[in-house]
Order: C-alpha cells, then structure tokens, then sequence
C-alpha cells in the first residue's frame, strides 16, 4: 500500500532534494536572488518533476535496464522543452531573466535522481506525488531563499511578480527598507551559499528539537512493570 | 685520538631545544651523603629492560650483601643482588617504579646492619689478564644495567655485532633535565673511577675516539674530569645547555655529526653511548669485583628541608630517603621518579629506588603546578621551532587528536622521543606528549595485530600447500600402481636409460667387431676369444635394443592404437554397409552378385575384427588414459597433450566431415537436377550421391566418437568444463588479490613484504595460467565438438 | 600527603599564554593607531571603539550557542584581535553598520562556522574586509585625505549617520597611482604621492606599523620568515618593473610604504592558524603574497591588494605545507608530498 502521507512528507522534509539531498543546487543559488525569479524556476521545476515521474512510472515495465537513463533524460527533456516554450510564450521577460537556467533543468539531478529512485519503481500515481511533492519542496526553498536574498540585498519583497501573475500583480510589491542602499553580497553568489547554509542549518536545529521532543515524550510514557525501579532516573 | 685540553671539538647543533629553569642549585651544594639504613629493602625483579630475573633464594634465606638473589632469564636479562646482609622476609608483589601504578614480584629483605660481603672475584688486572670479551659476562653477572634512565643492560649494549664497527665511545654526562644533579656530584667526588669506568669501556670496545659530552652549567665537573682524563686520551667535551642535549640520538649528533637513523640503534653509525653512572658500575663491577646494589640520587623539590645528593641502596623506599631529606609531607603536592620532564609520578612513597632511578623530586603544589586547561591550538608553530627530532608536532597532534593514525605516522610519529619540549612551549597548553602516546599505543596495538593476522594467513597458506601437495601425491600413487600393472610401463627416465645403454652396448659389440676383423686379418690366435666376446656383446646390444623398444612402445600404444582401431573399424564397418547395399542393389538390378557377396564378407569379417580389437583395447583405454585431477601439473600437462592429439584428430574429422557433406550435397543436388532433366546418368549420380554420404556418415560417428571420448575422459577426471572455469577464475582473483597487495607493501616501502609477496604472487600465476591452458584445452574440444 | 598522579612532562608552564599572544599582538598595533588618528581624526578610534565590542558580544553569542564557557574561552583575546585589525583596514569614519556587518562576517561565518579558534582556513580580518568591499563599494573607498581630518564632532555624525562624507573624502596614494598611471606628468604633480620618501601621509602608517611589526619579532611573538619574505616578495617584482617603465609602475620603496603593506606583513599575513605551518613554507607563503600584492596593485580591479592576495594564499597554504615538510632526524629525505 503507498503512503501518500510519507510520499509528502519525504518530498516537503524529510528527503527535501535542496536542503537534505542538496541536489539541483546551480539553479537554485543562481537564480534565487529575488522572489519572482526563484518562484519562476521553481515552478518550472515541479512541473517537470511531476511530469517527467509520471511518464517514466508509466513506460517503467518497458524499458531495458541498458538504456533506462537515456530514456528518462530523453522524457525529461522533452517535457523541459515543452515548459521552456510555454513560459517562452506566456511569461517572456521572465523567461529572458531565466535564460539559460530553464533548459539546464534537465540537467538537475534531482529530476533525473527521482526518475531512477522512485518513477522507474513504483506505479503512476505515488509516482506523480512524488514528483509533485519533491518539486514542491525544491520551490519551497527556492522561495525562502529568494524572499531571504532579495530582502537582505535589494529591501523589498515580490518585487516585479507581473512578470509571472500579469499586471495584477504590480501592487503584491512590499518594500521592507525604503531607499534601501542593498547590501550586494546577498545578491551574489556567496550571498546565495551562505543563505542556504544557514537554511540548512536551521532545518537541521528543527529536527533536532522535534528527535529530541520525541523522545522526552517517548521517556514520559509510562511503561508498564511489575518491578519497582529503585536506582536511575525515571523519565 | 684528541687531547682532552687542546683544541675544542667541533659541535653540532640539533634543531629545537629548550631553556627552562634548571634549578639545579637545589641540590647540588653539598656533597653526597649516604642514605640511612631502612628497615626493609624491597627489590624488583625487574630493575631493567628485558625479561625480570628469577628469584634463587626463599622466604626466611639469610643473605649476604652482594650475594646474588635472582637469576637472570635470557640473553635480555640480569641478575638481581641483596644490597645488604639480612634476611629474605618476603617474595611477592609490591607497588613498584611504573607510571601505569601496578604491582610487580618483589623480594623483600630485612637488613641485620651488619653490612657482610658476600665473597668477591676482584679483576685489578682486567687488562691483562683476559681478553676484552671475557670482561662482559662479568658485567652481567654484577647485574650492570644503564644508569641514565632506561636500563637496558649493559652486557647486551657492549657485545655490538661484527658488522657494526665500533668508531666512537661517547659517554653521556650531560644531565639536561631540570633539578637532576646526580652524575655532577658523581663527577664532582668520584671522577677518578668513573675515568678508570671509562678505560674499561674502551679497552672492551675498542673505538678510535672516546668523548665525554658535559653541559657548560657543570664547571666544577668539568674540571674534575678533565683532571682526571690528563693523559689518557679520553675526550671532555663541553656542550651549551640546552634540554634534550642528553637525549642519545641528540647527543650523539652534537659530538659525531652523524645521525641515528629512524627505527635504528646507535651501533649502526659507529657509536655506543653509555651513562657516566653506569662507567662508575662498570669500574666497580670489574676492578672490585661488586655487583651493583647502590647508587647515587638526587633528592629535591622545594617541599624538602635538606635536598641534595644520597648514595642509595638499590631497594631503599621513597618514604625513607624523604625522611632523611627532611620532607613536609603536607606540601607536596607531586612525587616524581626521573626529572619534570621525562620522569613519572608516583602514587606511594612505598616505592622502591632501582637501578634507574636518578632523582627524587617531592614538589610542592607552587613548583609544579597541576595541568592547565587546554585551549584551541592556534598552529602558532612555537612546537615545532622547539622539537629536536625535527617533527611537526602540530600536525601529529591534529591527526592523533582525530585517531587519523595513517597520517600521524607518515609524519614520523614513530620518532617522537616524548622529551616534552613542544608542551613545555605550547601556548595553549595542549598535552601534547599525552596524545603522541595515545597514538603510539595505537599504532603499537594495530601492528600487533597485523602481525598476528600475517601469521594466521601463513599458517592457513600453509595448510593449503600441505592439503594440496597430499593430494598430489595420492594421486601420483595411484597413477603409479596403475602403470605397474604393465612390466614394460616404464617412465620416460628409463626410457632415456636404456636407450643410452643400448647406444653403448651396441657401440661395444661394433668395436668388438671391428676388432675379430682385425685379428682374423693378422690371423692371430686370440680370435676365439674375441668371437666369444663378439657374440656376448652382440646378445646384450640386443638384449639393450629389445628392452627399450619394450619400454617406448607399451605405453604410448594403447591410446593410439585405440584411436586408430576404432578408425579402423568405422571405416570397415562403413565399407561393409557400402558393399552390403551395393550387393542388394546389384540384386535388384538383376546382376551378378557372387563377387559382391564374397567381397561384403570379407568386409563383414574385416569389420568384426575390428570391432573386436575395439573391444579389446578398450578396458585398457579406460584404465591407461591418465584421468588425473587438474590441480598437479604434470598429469594436467600430459592430458593437455592426449587433448591436444585428440583435439587434432577432431579437426581432421571435422574438414573431412565438412568436405563430404559438401560433396553429399552438390551430388544431390546433380541428381535432382538431372531427374528433372531426364538425364541417362542417374545411376551414377545416385551413387556418387551414395558414396558422398557415406563418408559424410562415417566422419561424422568417428567424430562424435571421439567427443563422447573427450567427454567421457572429462567426466571422469572430474574436471567438466564448469569446474574449470571456476578454478580459472579462482587462481586468476588470487593472483590479482596478491599483485593488490604487493602494490600496497611497494609504497609501503616494505622490503621484506615485497620479497614475500613477488614469490607468492608468482606461483599464483604459474597455476593461473595452468588453470587457464586447461581450461583452453577443455573449451577447444568442447567448441569443435558443438560442430 | 595527596599527591597527583598525572604523565610526564610536569614543567610545562613555560609562561607562554594564548591571550598573553595576542594581547601583544593588539599592543603592537598603538603605534599604527596613534599616526592613523593624527593624520586622519578621530574616526578610528570610532572605528575601534564600535569594533571591539561588537567583536566581543558576536563571539560570545556564538559560542554559548556551541556550549562553551564563554568567560574562559575569551580570555584569549582574539576575537579582540580580528576586531582591531578590521577596524584599521576600513576607512575612518565609516558608518557604523558597516563595521558591525564586517564583524559579524569576521567571527561569526570565517571563524565560528569553521569550527573556532584554530579551525579557520582563512583570515577572519580579511575575510570580513572583502564581504565589506564587494557589497559596499562606494563606503570602502571613501577614505580621508591625509592631514585633512574632521573635526571630533563631525567625525562622529559621519560614523552614525553617515553625513556630510562628501566633504571630507580624498583619494589614496594608490587610488590616484592606478588612476593616472601611464601619465608622467601628472604622477609628477600630484602631492599625495610625494611625501618624504613615498606617499604622503601613508609613508608614517606604514613606518608606525613596522615599528609594531619589528616589537612583536623582538617579543618572538611572530616568527620573521612570513615578513621578511613578504617584503621582499614586494620589492623584488617591483623592482625590475619600475625600472623599465617608472611611470606605469610604481617604486618598490613606494610599494613598501603605502597602502597595507607594512600592515599586512606584520599583521595579518602572520595570522598563524590560516599561514603555512613549515619554514620553508612560511618563507614561499609570503614570497606569494607580496608578489600577488604587486600584481593586484599593478594590473588588478582594486586599488589596495594586501586583503585578496592573503585570502588567496590561504587556499594555497595546505599545498605549501604539504610539499614542504621538514626531514625529521634520522630520515634520509623529507617525506615531501606523503599521501596514502
């Protein structure tokens, strides 16, 4: 029986391809520097994750094991063109700020990773969630880092989001600092490691606290014995 | 040899080197007094380095001073002797001299105070009266150990190996470490005999240069020694104080200039370096005859009221000398066997004072402070400008602190002579010398237990040869008895032998020809004698003759005749069906048959004679064709060589086959072309037809004989073409298993290893390939036989 | 009588102190202080006064979270010493939040992150200098023109709230070399150049900062290779250069006294945990960094190189040690690039 619940949890958290199997990381540093280009990629990106398992979960029994990485390089490439013209037609500024960085997602190896983990395992459907969820996951980050660098080095927020959600969109801008001066390394690459460092880091503190929550609660529940315990401490 | 005053040596500096405060005034303003009696002498048996000695007396013994009470063990040992008369009171464990704090087996002996000699064997003219090697067994026997820390006996030290001449004596006066004034005050009083200690040296020894190295914080030392060494060529050196100069390798650099190299012993550069303590035994141990049982030690550390220098029975508690140095019992805070240095602490003063122990220093709390927290190294690098080895000892604290000891010892961890310098110097107060040892036990530990796992793997490779070459010569036996069946079933060896005997008797009778000729030529009378010689040469010539054709023939004939038979035989039996059908259809075309039917007899009968020969030699087929395990070689190599035959004889047969099947075809393929036309030579065609299946037929079964031979033979080798595989395939992993390792001994620059693992490895191969051509051979019969 | 029972070696207080180190190190730096503020105001001694706390409590903060004993751990004095050394490479009267983010760069990502004291791989001080550079161009390099300096008060509106800067800045003896090199006659006429015996003004920092430099080889504080090899690193490449064409190149003597040189020579290259560790490696280590010094100077983006050429050989300082190892006594050869 798939687990629909773990497939999420593992695409959002747990197994979150930017920040536990740190993979895909050229898209994400370079392009995150404000909210609107991270949400940009990020979209693309779950929709090619989501795509792309869906076609490998479903030519899984069909493909030799010789030549089952040409063939999903080969899906996903396809479905990376067709996304690449369709933001070439609906969202073409944003589609030139992108540049180079759309066509290179087929190349990010969590697209590719999740394809031979999971797709070329499991049927369709958990493997469409799970490519959902994994794409999810990877544009939860980029927004975090995206929102992160752009507040830091330029003081506003969803800055020029008409660029993706059309002119309706122009009033979403907040600006935090007025006359912001920017603080430049945000905005550059060692600016975009550090950020996702300390994402990284911050992930990390989480779990922690939750493992060792669980824990103390798992402590407090009594066990049940017969035996009175007269030495140690008791939860 | 250099005068002791003229021109100064020439010194090296080693690298590094530290300056903390001597303190050596503590001590060394009075001169030695002698310890008190205590009440009970409690004496290790193990004062040195080596295996302990033997106790030799029991509880409740009455000894004499001098007298020897434990036996030595080994050629690394000493004996142990009662430093005063009185009574053996106990032989057991007690708290001894260790920093790991354990007990170890003592004797106790409880001194009478009458101070009685045993007997002794005074050698005043030990420089005449025996040669310098009769000397050493002497100074075993008066358990002369070096007095200068590490106590290795000084007998092994002295008897240095023929290919390790000995160039320079060094004596070792230095005293580098703080508070340590024992071998000044020694200097000071005793200089004479420790000058005469030193001739005794040189007279066993024999180098061409004899230096005593001394600190320039020692003139009054100096002086003495310079006194007394006038005229007896042996060199005062003075060297700046500068702590580890007493170390031996550094000590031995700063006088020679060579080097001790890594892992090696001073021998090996030309040097031995003694202790000047140790000079002082040996004068007394030779010229008085008196084994050692006391020595002088410094007592110091501000915790005591009257510190200086003690000549101390061997055994005398801690808590004794204390007391008469006047100790506060309640400010010391620290008790040290050794200097602060190098020395180690002791955690009762119940423990004994044996040959090593040089000071004694009770200090207080202020003296020496406890161990200070430690902080971040910040690679400020003071360590490594200080050490004297030479070493980064930032770097092996780095890997030895994360137990990376592969690369602790690529920084030569392993020479790391624990002086202390680079703690002493380090500002954040990092226990350096604490974590090299750590490391140096692990590495210690891992080498044991590589050692221990070679072993096994030896052991096992052993095992392994013996199994196999058991095997080996089962069957070997048994391929023997089977060939002892046949008289004539002699080895190519006397093969060999007999036809060389039979090439010399037939020489014989020829020259015994040659020679009736020429006497019947002169007519002489002899020739009766000569003709009778003639006819015995020629019998055994021939006899010589009739022998080796027996042998060469008996046993390579089976094998071929059996093939050859069979041949024969298919090829009759084929013949027969060809004139049997030809009979019938001569029978049907109406013609004469009696010359056919005659002529099909003959055939019948030839075929059955055949079948029968078959039959015959087939048994022996069975038992002579040799169906030996592939493990020996030779027998793998002689059926390599029946394959090898054998596989021939199918390639033969199968162009043959190949050939008449071609021909069976275009000949059916006439024939159906000329019944189509209508031709008139129909006839003809169908038996040419005939007569191309035929041989078709016939190459084919003589074929497929001879591969349900060669799968029969396989069979019962034992040895199906799966198996091969897998024993190709295993010898080849082995080999490759054993090149892996010799690659990794090579960068280890292990020689030793290298030699070992080439000729392993090279066996491997040998069977490798042996394996290989077997299976070659098998696949080869096995591929032409798929035909 | 209780008596501990520890291993050898027991002499081990040899007076040498971790933060009796770096406090000299601090000391040694009066001097420079002392010419910066007579020549260019009170602005660092603001820098200084900002710096020094906001190193303290970053460190402090950092290290409680990491579960040490703050109080213990700094009483080695070198957060202090990071904090200084930034102070007096940005330029006087720079705003307040300007120094506060460089430190926070300083101790908290190029020291703390790595693992603390000890565990950086580069300079904290210049790690901090270069995020201040790239991200506030137009801040770092608005220096004062020597002789020149505002008053105390104006000094302290211009470090809070960054006013009336304009009025004040001039440009560096480098700066103005970069910009008219090549230009004889203006390199003639310009006075910033021309002090007693090279730039005017910078000439006394660097002669104050090597008088510091020489007290600490005096002390033993630093060993003399690092210096001495940077120095001559510098003058050596200058050299054949300035002679072939003196007015696109600089003077070694030039070269010496301006800019950071004496100051980074003494100071921040001899920061031991991210230098090379061997003495042969300290001497190359060194040799590099006065000539990318010059290279940078001479034909780089930036005015002033000492920052980047140090932060460069510190990512070559683990292959410097690593082909440069002692030969230990008793060994043939130095096992020089020993790996598995």
């Amino acid at each position: 029986m798939t687990d629909y619940r773990k497939i999420t949890l593992d695409g959002l958290w747990n197994n979150n391809p930017a920040t536990v199997q740190i993979l895909g990381l050229c898209p994400l540093l370079a392009v995150s520097g404000t909210v609107v280009n991270a949400m940009g990629l990020g979209l693309a990106t779950m929709m090619v994750l989501a795509g792309s398992n869906l076609a490998v979960s479903l030519i899984r029994h069909f493909v030799t094991p010789a030549v089952r990485l040409p063939a999903f390089v080969m899906i996903i490439a396809a479905l990376v063109t067709v996304i690449e013209m369709l933001m070439q037609a609906f969202t073409f500024e944003l589609y030139e700020i992108l540049g180079i960085f759309i066509p290179l997602i087929v190349t990010n190896c969590a697209v590719l990773g999740r394809a031979d983990a999971f797709a070329s395992k499991n049927p369709p459907l958990p493997a469409m969630l799970d490519g959902l969820m994994m794409g999810a996951g990877f544009l939860a980050v980029l927004l975090l880092l995206g929102g992160m660098r752009e507040a830091l080095g330029l003081g506003t927020l969803f800055s020029n989001m008409s660029l993706l959600f059309g002119p309706m969109a122009d009033s979403w801008e907040i600006v935090l600092i007025p006359e912001y001066r920017g603080f430049l390394l945000a905005i550059l690459p060692p600016g975009a490691f550090i950020g996702l460092g300390l994402i990284i880091a911050g992930k990390n503190v989480i779990d922690k606290r939750l493992k060792d929550a669980a824990k103390r609660r798992e402590a407090a529940e009594p066990k049940t014995s017969r035996r009175v315990r007269t030495t140690g401490t008791v939860a | 040899m250099n005068a002791s005053i003229g021109k100064p040596r020439l010194l090296f500096d080693f690298h590094g080197g530290i300056h903390p405060p001597q303190n050596k005034t503590l001590s060394n303003q009075r001169p030695i007094r002698p310890a008190p009696l205590p009440a009970q002498l409690i004496l290790p048996l193990n004062m040195h380095l080596g295996a302990p000695a033997k106790p030799v007396v029991q509880v409740g013994d009455e000894v004499l001073k001098g007298q020897k009470i434990a036996e030595a063990q080994g050629a690394v040992s000493l004996p142990v002797h009662a430093p005063t008369s009185g009574k053996v009171v106990a032989i057991g464990p007690r708290p001894i001299q260790h920093p790991s704090g354990l007990d170890a087996p003592c004797i106790v002996i409880e001194p009478d105070g009458r101070e009685q000699w045993c007997e002794l064997h005074p050698l005043p003219d030990w420089r005449t009266c025996c040669p310098p090697s009769a000397l050493i067994p002497r100074l075993r026997e008066a358990g002369v150990a070096g007095m200068g820390g590490a106590g290795f006996p000084s007998a092994v030290k002295l008897s240095p190996r023929a290919e390790h001449p000995i160039e320079q004596l060094v004596i070792n006066a230095v005293e580098c470490e703080p508070y340590i004034t024992a071998d000044d005050m020694l200097m000071r009083e005793r200089a004479d005999q420790i000058i005469a200690g030193v001739e005794i040296l040189r007279h066993i020894l024999n180098p061409k240069e004899v230096i005593v190295g001394i600190e320039d914080n020692k003139p009054q030392a100096i002086e003495a020694m310079r006194r007394a060494a006038t005229g007896s060529g042996i060199e005062i050196a003075v060297v700046p104080t500068k702590y580890p100069s007493g170390g031996e390798k550094q000590l031995i650099y700063m006088l020679t200039g060579k080097e001790v190299p890594s892992g090696g012993i001073p021998a090996q550069v030309g040097v031995v370096c003694h202790n000047t303590g140790t000079a002082l035994a040996i004068h007394r141990a030779i010229v008085f005859g008196e084994p050692l049982i006391s020595r002088v030690t410094t007592l110091t550390g501000k915790a005591l009221r009257e510190p200086g220098n003690m000549e101390v029975l061997l055994g005398t508690p801690v808590s004794a000398l204390l007391d008469a140095a006047g100790a506060d019992m309640n400010r010391i805070g620290r008790l040290v066997m050794g200097g602060p240095m190098m020395g180690f602490t002791l955690h009762s003063s119940a423990i004994p004072v044996v040959k090593t122990t040089n000071c004694i220093l009770a200090a207080t709390a202020e003296e020496l402070p406890p161990p200070a927290t430690e902080q971040p190294c910040i690679r400020c690098g003071s360590c490594a400008d200080v050490c004297p080895a030479d070493l980064l000892p930032q770097q092996l604290f780095w890997y030895s602190k994360n137990q990376d000891l592969e690369r602790a010892q690529q920084y030569n961890l392993m020479d790391c002579i624990e002086c202390g310098a680079c703690a002493y110097v380090c500002p954040s107060h990092i226990p350096l010398v604490q974590y090299y040892r750590f490391a140096k036990g692990e590495v210690r530990k891992e080498m044991a237990e590589q050692q221990k796992a070679d072993r096994a793997r030896q052991r096992f490779e052993a095992r392994q040869d013996r199994l196999a070459k058991e095997q080996a010569e089962k069957e070997a036996r048994r391929k023997a008895r089977l060939e002892g069946s046949k008289p004539a079933a002699a080895s190519g060896v006397d093969v060999a032998a007999l036809k060389a005997a039979s090439l010399e008797a037939s020489a014989a009778y020829k020259a015994a020809v040659k020679a009736l000729k020429a006497a019947e030529a002169e007519g002489s009378d002899q020739v009766a004698a000569l003709a009778s010689d003639v006819e015995q040469l020629k019998a055994k010539a021939d006899a010589a003759k009739a022998a080796v054709r027996d042998a060469g023939n008996a046993p390579a004939a089976p094998v071929v005749d059996v093939a050859a038979l069979k041949a024969a035989s298919l090829e009759a039996s084929a013949a027969y069906k060809a004139a049997v059908k030809a009979l019938k259809e001569a029978e049907a075309a109406g013609q004469d048959v009696t010359a056919l039917r005659t002529e099909a007899d003959a055939l019948k009968a030839k075929a059955d004679a055949a079948k029968a020969a078959v039959r015959d030699a087939g048994p022996a087929t069975a038992k002579a064709a040799p169906v030996q395990p592939a493990t020996a070689e030779q027998p793998a190599a002689e059926k390599a060589d029946d394959g090898a035959e054998r596989a021939q004889k199918m390639k033969a047969l199968k162009t043959a086959f190949n050939m008449s099947h071609k021909h069976f075809k275009e000949a059916t393929a006439a024939l159906e072309h000329a019944e189509r036309e209508g031709a008139d030579n129909l006839e003809e065609l169908r038996k040419q037809v005939e007569r191309f299946k035929l041989k078709a037929d016939k190459a084919k079964a003589a074929l497929g004989l001879l591969v349900d031979q060669a799968k029969a033979d396989m069979r019962a080798s034992g040895s199906d073409l799966k198996s091969l595989k897998i024993e190709a395939a295993q010898t080849e992993a082995a080999a490759r298993q054993k090149a892996r390792e010799l690659e990794a001994a090579r960068v280890k620059g292990d020689d030793e290893r290298i030699n070992v693992l080439s000729r392993e490895l090279d066996a491997l191969q040998r069977e490798a390939q042996v394996a290989a051509g077997a299976l070659k051979a098998a696949t080869d019969e096995q591929g032409l036989a798929d035909a | 009588m209780s008596l501990i029972t520890v291993t050898s070696p027991h002499a081990t207080r040899s007076g040498n102190h971790t933060g009796a180190f770096m406090r000299q190190v601090v000391y040694a730096t009066i001097p420079g202080i002392v010419v910066m503020t007579w020549l260019f105001g009170w602005g660092t001694l603001f820098n200084l006064m900002i710096a020094i706390p906001a190193a303290l409590l970053a460190e402090a903060a950092v290290l409680k979270a990491r579960g040490y004993n703050v109080r213990f751990a700094l009483r080695d004095w070198s957060a202090v010493v990071t904090a200084v050394l930034l102070a007096l490479a940005i330029p006087p009267t720079s705003p307040w939040w300007l120094i506060v983010i460089g430190i926070i760069a300083a101790i908290v990502v190029a020291k703390q992150l790595y693992g603390g004291l000890g565990m950086n791989p580069f300079n904290p001080a210049m790690v901090g200098y270069v995020v201040l550079l790239i991200s506030f161009p137009l801040e770092m390099t608005r220096w004062i023109g020597p002789h020149e300096a505002p008053s105390w008060f104006d000094s302290f509106r211009m470090v809070l709230a960054s006013a009336n800067v304009d009025a004040f800045t001039g440009a560096t003896p480098l700066d103005s070399f970069r910009t008219w090199a090549g230009n004889a006659e203006q390199l003639q006429a310009l006075p910033i150049l021309h002090g007693e015996f090279a730039s005017l003004g910078w000439e006394w920092v660097n002669i104050a900062f090597l008088i510091g430099g020489l007290y600490l080889l005096a002390r033993k504080i630093i060993s003399w290779h690092i210096p001495v090899a940077m120095l001559a690193g510098m003058a050596l490449i200058a050299l054949p250069f300035w002679l072939f064409d003196d007015a696109r190149y600089a003077s070694p003597l030039f070269h010496l006294f301006s800019g950071a040189a004496m100051f980074g020579a003494f100071f921040i290259a001899t920061d031991p945990v991210s230098a090379a560790t061997s003495r042969y490696g300290r001497l190359i280590y060194g040799a590099l960094i006065g000539v990318l010094v010059w290279i940078i100077r001479s034909h780089g983006g930036y005015p002033d190189a000492v920052a980047f050429a140090v932060l460069l050989m510190n990512l070559a300082a683990p292959t410097i040690d690593y082909y440069t190892q002692p030969r230990t006594y008793g060994h043939h050869r130095a096992k020089r690039g020993a790996t598995r």
